[in-house]
């Protein structure tokens, strides 16, 4: 195995005095795709906001990238984390959210225009966010995140609002990215994207 | 019985119990008390107000008459934005969509859209007779001119919005009404401010300049009977249009702006007011046809000059740019408000506290309408998070927007108090020396978390204070008024010589902005 780039030990997680995770383990090495399965509630989002630095743990040990994660603009310039969908900003269209990721980072994996067509987006291009159905504006969430460099996605439930053809279309992408030497941990309900996107499989257990 | 009644009746049986004599008697006595209570207070002011009109110099009843021409448009505007027929959420879901009669089934809204205009209107005659009392002789005739008047355009302008909500034609006219208002106010003003009759007199000294100002500063006692009886006849005739109308408004509207309502109703009911403001921004933006261009040379990551550190802040920052320029009516609106305070300063004889405060209030405003960007990601770090870069860099590059457009309000706004006569002397350099301390405020203003409902209640002799409610209102203002405090000193005591306060307001104006960017927490917040 080579370098493992999040490294998760007993960690023990509690909401409002219930315990959500308990006694995880798990080691995620550079160019590994990992999908996080489990029914509703068992805590999977919750593990990955953990791996984000957004929930602390209450026992146990966590660190990605060689430290323990932190919610701060260093960590989040190697870090992709796509969960629930976010406030796009007023006055912007699909292509100029785009463009405005472009132009803050350094180096870009994609072009504009190629991650246009790449996400099915170049027809809405000219379109608020807000107009888009919720599969576009999925599609356009993973579109900025996979645009701009980065060592590690986390993706709660990437599949969520979008038709299998694009699932599948995703699934290639991710493997495309885990092989330039991304790492990917996504929760996800599909196993049938998962076993698409060639995941390494963890199904958590109910802590309670 | 009609069926909507049937229904109303049913809904009623199943919620709460029918109306007791007990329940009737607390009404009553709940009345009683209020107008026992709120009897003398008014009287006294309305007693005072005569008093005060009496006294009023006729100079100053063109700014007069523009603010309530103002007023009176902003009442015609935000009815056009809230509908202004709307139902209750259930209403809309189940009632809209029945075969019950469509005017039956709006026969409640439209009583309230009566009552909210009767209220209107009398706010709105009271101005007029505020207006219009000290330049007329006979005080009796004014005010109940001033009373149907105001009456008439209130509740005439809530029948043409009704009208209007089901017709694009009387659309398109209310809204070419509410800008021809404008334009009048604004027309009015300068007429009847000292440059304006300046002018108008010397350029045609006997013409029909001269001939205007004597028109505007007559009308008083021109208005009587005659205009106050083609008001109330209009009023009616509007009415009768707006009950034939409210079987035709169609359902998707209704749903609309019903809709909309139950935004502002939920806003209200968690005490969020940022809410309201999205859901208008997001309306508006849903709306709206654009075209993509790409991001500027200058700021993009290829810039030869621009290290990476500068640049992305900067880039991030140009969002807000983007928008402002995408709404060139509102920019243009905004800074026509700049001539607000020189209005409230004629109109009350000289810059008094309400001209200084208008003042103040319009400066901030000006600066917090650029700080989108910052209030997004402040209230969803979602974005932020993607883009990864530095939030403190970032928040220093979104200062340089409110603070221009601040400068440039403050500026135009401090000038034309100078030319009206207002304030004499070099006033209008305290506008850029201000800014920055307007644009900390406005930046603290857009990241300042929800209302804390759960810090105590404070009983004063007033009445119980939401410490919440407060804290929230005040945070940003506190910065802003701190960082400003030379300049609203000055404007207070209006030294001969303002040399001190501007070199005074150039250090706090920068030191307040250069402590807030480095106090500012700059974690990316928990979502």
């Amino acid at each position: 195995m080579t370098e493992p780039i999040i490294v998760v030990r007993d960690v023990r997680v509690e909401l409002g005095g219930t315990a959500v995770l308990r006694d995880v383990d798990l080691t995620v090495a550079r160019g590994d795709i990992v999908a996080v399965l489990g029914v509703n509630g068992v805590g999977k989002s919750t593990l990955l906001r953990c791996i984000a630095g957004l929930q602390p743990p209450a026992s146990g040990e966590l660190g990605v990238l060689d430290r323990p994660p932190s919610d701060g603009s260093g960590f989040w310039r190697d870090v992709v984390l796509v969960g629930d969908e976010p406030a796009w900003y007023p006055g912007l269209t699909v292509q100029e959210h785009l463009e405005l990721m472009h132009a803050v980072h350094r180096s870009s994996r994609l072009d504009v225009e190629a991650a246009l067509g790449l996400f099915d987006l170049d027809k809405r291009r000219d379109m608020a966010p807000a107009t888009l159905s919720t599969g576009q504006r999925q599609r356009l969430s993973l579109a900025m995140a996979l645009l701009r460099p980065s060592l590690l996605l986390l993706l709660d439930e990437p599949e969520r609002g979008l038709d299998s053809a694009f699932r599948s279309r995703l699934a290639a992408i991710l493997t495309e990215y885990a092989a330039a030497g991304g790492t990917v941990v996504m929760a996800t309900h599909d196993l049938e994207f998962a076993r698409d996107a060639r995941a390494r499989e963890l199904t958590l257990e109910a802590a309670a | 019985m009609n069926d909507v009644r049937t229904v109303r009746a049913f809904i009623r049986s199943r919620g709460r119990g029918p109306t007791s004599w007990s329940d009737r008697y607390v009404s009553l006595f709940a009345l009683t008390v209020a107008a026992a209570v709120l009897a003398d207070p008014l009287t006294g002011a309305f007693a005072k107000l005569t008093a005060i009109s009496r006294q009023v110099d006729p100079s100053r009843l063109g700014a007069g008459i523009a603010l309530v021409a103002l007023a009176y448009a902003g009442f015609l505007s935000l009815a056009r934005r809230v509908g202004p027929v709307v139902l209750p959420a259930a209403d809309a879901a189940w009632l809209l969509r029945s075969p019950l009669p469509r005017r039956d089934v709006l026969r409640r809204t439209s009583a309230i859209l009566l009552a909210v205009s009767l209220a209107s209107g009398a706010a709105l005659s009271l101005a007029l007779f505020a207006v219009l009392a000290g330049s007329a002789a006979h005080g009796t005739l004014v005010l109940a001119t001033a009373v149907l008047v105001g009456l008439s355009a209130a509740v005439g302008g809530m029948a043409a919005a009704v009208v209007a909500q089901s017709s694009p034609t009387w659309e398109s006219w209310l809204r070419g009404a509410v800008v021809s208002l404008v334009v009048a106010a604004v027309l009015t003003a300068v007429a009847g401010s000292g440059p304006g009759r300046q002018v108008l007199t010397a350029v045609t000294p006997t013409g029909p300049g001269r001939q205007v100002l004597a028109a505007v500063t007559g009308a008083p006692r021109s208005l009587g009977a005659t205009p106050a009886g083609l008001s109330a006849a209009a009023a009616l005739l509007l009415v009768r249009q707006a009950w034939r109308a409210l079987g035709r408004i169609h359902v998707s509207s209704l749903l609309a702006t019903s809709t909309r309502a139950g935004h502002v109703a939920a806003a209200a009911v968690v005490m969020d007011p940022g809410a309201l403001t999205w859901a208008a921004e997001d309306n508006h933006w849903r709306a709206r046809a654009l075209r993509s261009r790409p991001w500027p040379a200058l700021l993009s990551r290829g810039a030869p000059w621009a290290r990476h550190a500068v640049s992305a802040p900067l880039a991030l920052a140009w969002h807000d740019w983007r928008r402002l320029a995408r709404r060139p009516g509102r920019l243009a609106a905004l800074l026509g408000t700049a001539a607000l305070p020189a209005l409230a300063a004629q109109a009350q004889g000289g810059l008094s506290a309400v001209a200084v405060a208008v003042l103040a209030a319009g400066a901030l405003t000006a600066a917090a309408v650029c700080t989108a960007g910052a209030r997004r990601d402040g209230e969803d770090p979602g974005l932020a998070r993607l883009f990864g870069v530095n939030p403190r860099a970032v928040l220093a590059a979104r200062a340089l927007l409110p603070a221009l457009m601040s400068a440039a309000w403050l500026t135009f706004a401090l000038g034309v108090l100078t030319v009206t006569g207002a304030l004499t002397g070099s006033w209008w350099l305290l506008g850029p020396l201000a800014a920055p301390a307007l644009a900390a405020g406005a930046l603290r203003m857009a990241r300042r978390r929800p209302i804390d409902h759960s810090m105590p209640v404070i009983d004063t002799p007033s009445g119980a204070v939401p410490t919440g409610w407060v804290v929230w209102a005040f945070t940003g203002v506190d910065v802003a008024a701190i960082g400003c405090a030379p300049m609203l000193y000055a404007l207070a005591v209006q030294p001969p010589d303002t040399g001190a306060f501007v070199t005074a307001q150039a250090v706090s104006g920068f030191a307040v902005l250069a402590a807030f960017l480095l106090g500012a927490k700059t974690g990316v917040r928990r979502g």
